[in-house]
């Protein structure tokens, strides 16, 4: 029981940081990806991979893991710089498949379809270490680090860049660079979740990095609340324990789940863009984001 | 007391600007200089090319000829950003108020020019930005609203939010696109004293406006667009008097406007 | 001579591409509705036409059932998604999101009741025979080309001839200008979205007959419906249909070079070269921003 709460404890923690950095750049930047994942996996090639040839020093993975996916992220920002949300979200579903494609056929970076196996355990500085605390206290400085620059100046920059950009632009602000950092920042905060996640699980594949991730995260984010700072966390919450509390509806096979949890999770997101688009924790007077 | 620092060179210089849409030359080579602490009202039909000589100076349409500078240092070819960053500060007829953010957000996010993620400066920098945010907010009225939403204002709140963003922006060259349209009198004396304050700090201000009284009250010097061209400039008496120019401005002339080139922005 | 060979597959794959790129580009023109859905009635509508097919229905019932399919789903999408939506915040987000949602849950209900992975539909229109050496050229091929062509050619008149045609591109040049027409904005928005998914379902059919279904096409779908779309330019049907011409032509192409699931990675790099260097496309009307 101990184990499996502690492994709960683990997803959600790595599952927050990820709804967490994509609610920055979806509810403050306004930047529609559904290619999260694919810098999640990024992270957690880069941390595996830290782990099979170096040390598998915790710190160490993140730090790559996180240079690593910040770096790649310029993937992404680039054709956010050149169009608006509509078109940017077909680049980024682009980007989610043709990723796929490539961590499945780069052999020798990620293991092809059959993935990276055997990572050893983590430790700290050499010390044998549990995810657990080290997810947590990952998620608690991301959550942080959100909060401040979303409070802060950055957070009105990339409010006012998306409410009026032309406006934000005569007032001087670098919009390129701003939505640049955004992305940066929320990429190499998936490629730190990565990290952790091929730490925890000792394992990585490609089968983890796919669109039904990336829709995923996106699902955790919108239920919860988008540009809120507890909504993703809610979200992350609620759409992990899916799996456990539809184990207990006896006439559900268990092959099927993973499918009935898509549909609940599908139709969760319709319905609330109908009847509650600011999510459960978002307040609906704080108006919603806009394109 | 005027920021002209001995210097002759206005603030704002340009010349022989020019810029076509297809066959339509909406803007065909003007030459205009702005000079410390007066407001010069650009005025003319539908048309002419004034918001889009707005464009071109701060660099949101590129210019097909000519040149313009902000104190001696060309400016042609920069980003809307570099431009502003060089001290000239533009509103929109359209207003663009940051709908989602207070409006002292507002106002604070036209004092913060770097796109990093903390702006430079520290905590000391930090208390002069909110108090140009604070003094901007005074001085237009608004400092009652300061937590209510941009989208929640009533119409002449949100020009003078419009306008408190430029004040809190310090800049020395506005460019205004008809900043007073649609207030009431009373409104439109509070705005003519904020610009009045403005240029006697040495503020050059270039005002985009149609309603003649505004520019009448306000204004040091006109300059009168038509088809992309300045056709008349001088005192406001003069310029007002003309019934030439008057013929022109009230379309007595059998010309089709060129309102399409007036709508890029 | 596998340059040919590439290139006859190309305008197969082509011709689906022009059609239901079109579908899309027509409703996205006239609405202004991302319809993240698209690929959700394009994969109805190929499914309706399996079913019928192993329920040995005749053909005719079977494009029936697949065009029907696709044209209800796509009138249900607009009345009890959609609408609403407009009604209260109407966002780009809040549209897509819940496009997205449907084809989730569509996607797996799919999954659950019709199996997963590849379906296809065996039929002897697909069976190539040797035109010239080395080259195989399936009726299908005839049919698709000629299919897109003359729902192309319908579609014309439509738009240019008919007073709802008229009003439609009247509407995709400017949404103000149906209070004027006189035609209800909803009754366009209806017959867009109808008309639009309509066209998806042939292209859907030809899949079923050559490359095969999924139950997750839909995401390839509408990659694709979205390049076209971008790479032919915001606002032009014929752009939107040549670019899907195109755009299916140069992913056979592609395979002269690489392997096959490298090929879905030309429309991307396509579209990502379009939104960095020509965001407004080949025929854009308003520019992407």
């Amino acid at each position: 029981m101990i184990a499996y709460l502690s492994n709960l404890a683990t997803q959600v923690a790595i599952f927050g940081i990820l709804a967490a950095t994509l609610n920055f750049i979806l509810g403050y930047a306004g930047i529609f990806s559904i290619a999260h994942a694919v810098f999640f996996g990024l992270g957690a090639y880069a941390g595996a991979q830290i782990a099979l040839l170096l040390v598998p020093d915790v710190v160490l993975a993140c730090i790559v893991a996180a240079a690593i996916a910040g770096g790649l992220s310029l993937c992404l920002a680039l054709p956010a710089l050149r169009v608006r949300g509509e078109y940017f979200v077909a680049a980024s579903l682009g980007l989610q498949m043709v990723a796929v494609t490539l961590f499945s056929e780069l052999k020798p970076l990620t293991g092809g379809i059959g993935g990276l196996v055997g990572i050893p355990l983590p430790t700290l500085f050499g010390v044998p270490v549990g995810v657990l605390p080290v997810a947590l206290a990952a998620l608690a400085l991301i959550l942080l680090a959100t909060a401040l620059l979303a409070r802060g100046s950055f957070g009105r920059t990339l409010t006012a860049i998306r409410d009026a950009e032309s406006a934000a632009e005569a007032l001087g602000k670098n919009v390129a660079a701003a939505k640049t950092l955004a992305v940066g920042f929320a990429c190499a905060g998936a490629g730190v979740a990565g990290a952790l996640y091929a730490l925890h699980t000792s394992f990585v594949n490609v089968e983890s990095f796919t669109m039904d991730y990336s829709v995923l995260m996106m699902a955790m984010v919108i239920i919860g609340g988008t540009g809120t700072l507890w909504g993703p966390l809610i979200g992350t919450v609620l759409l992990l324990s899916l799996p456990a509390a539809l184990a207990f509806l006896p006439f559900l096979p268990a092959t099927e789940v993973g499918a009935v949890q898509q549909i609940i999770i599908g139709l969760a997101m319709t319905l609330l863009m109908i009847f509650r688009p600011a999510g459960l924790v978002g307040d609906l007077s704080r108006g919603q984001t806009t394109a | 007391m005027s920021a002209a620092r001995g210097s002759n060179e206005a603030p704002l210089r340009c010349e022989g600007l020019a810029r076509s849409f297809g066959g339509l030359q909406a803007v065909a080579g003007v030459s205009l200089a702005l000079p410390a602490g007066q407001v010069t009202a650009l005025v003319g039909p539908n048309g002419a090319g004034k918001t889009t000589l707005f464009n071109l100076i701060t660099g949101n349409l590129r210019a097909d000829a000519g040149t313009a500078w902000v104190r001696g240092q060309p400016i042609t070819g920069l980003k809307p950003w570099q431009v502003a960053r060089l001290g000239v500060a533009r509103s929109f007829q359209d207003l663009r108020l940051f709908t989602h953010m207070t409006v002292r957000d507002n106002v604070l996010a036209a004092t913060e020019r770097s796109a990093w993620f903390w702006q430079p400066g520290g905590t000391a920098g930090r208390k002069r930005r909110l108090a140009a945010a604070e003094a901007a907010l005074e001085a237009t009225g608004l400092a009652s609203l300061a937590d209510a939403r941009a989208i929640d204002l009533a119409y002449a709140e949100r020009k003078f939010l419009s306008l408190a963003r430029i004040l809190a922006a310090e800049a020395e060259i506005w460019l205004l696109d008809e900043p007073a349209s649609g207030l009431d009198l009373a409104s439109r004396m509070r705005f003519a004293d904020l610009l009045r304050s403005a240029t006697r700090r040495g503020v050059a201000i270039c005002l985009i406006e149609h309603n003649l009284d505004v520019v009448a009250e306000l204004s040091d010097r006109i300059a009168f667009l038509d088809q992309g061209r300045v056709i008349a400039e001088g005192d406001p008496q003069s310029i007002l008097r003309d019934p030439a120019l008057a013929a022109i401005y009230f379309g007595d002339r059998h010309e089709p406007a060129s309102a399409a080139a007036e709508t890029e922005a | 001579m596998l340059f040919l060979q590439l290139l006859i597959n190309g305008l197969q794959t082509g011709a689906i591409y022009a059609l239901t790129a079109a579908g899309f580009a027509l409703i996205f023109g006239a609405t202004r509705i991302f319809h993240f859905a698209h690929g959700t009635a394009f994969t109805l509508a190929g499914y309706a036409f399996l079913f019928a097919w192993r329920a040995d229905w005749p053909g005719w019932a079977g494009v029936l059932v697949a065009v029907a399919a696709a044209t209800l789903f796509g009138m249900a999408m607009e009345r009890f998604v959609y609408r609403p939506i407009q009604r209260h915040e109407g966002s780009f987000f809040t549209v897509f999101v819940a496009a997205f949602g449907v084809g989730i849950v569509v996607q797996n209900l799919i999954g659950l009741f019709a199996g997963r992975g590849l379906a296809t539909v065996d039929t002897p229109l697909s069976f190539g025979t040797e035109v010239l050496p080395e080259i195989f050229v399936a009726p299908i091929l005839w049919i698709a080309i000629g299919t897109a062509a003359v729902l192309f050619a319908a579609l014309t008149v439509f738009l240019t001839r008919s007073h709802a045609g008229v009003a439609l591109r009247a509407l995709a040049q400017n949404p103000d200008l149906i209070r004027t027409y006189g035609l209800s904005a909803n009754g366009l928005s209806v017959l867009a979205f109808a008309i639009g998914s309509a066209l998806a379902a042939p292209a859907a059919i030809i899949t079923a007959m050559t490359s095969g279904l999924n139950e997750a096409i839909g995401h390839q779908v509408m990659l694709i419906s979205i390049a076209a779309t971008i790479v032919g330019g915001i606002g032009s049907l014929r752009g939107a249909a040549l670019a899907g011409l195109m755009l299916g032509v140069a992913e056979s192409l592609a395979l002269q070079f690489v392997d096959t699931q490298w090929a879905e990675a030309v429309s991307f790099l396509v579209l990502f070269a379009f939104i960095l260097f020509r965001p407004s496309g080949i025929f854009g009307v308003a520019a992407a921003r």
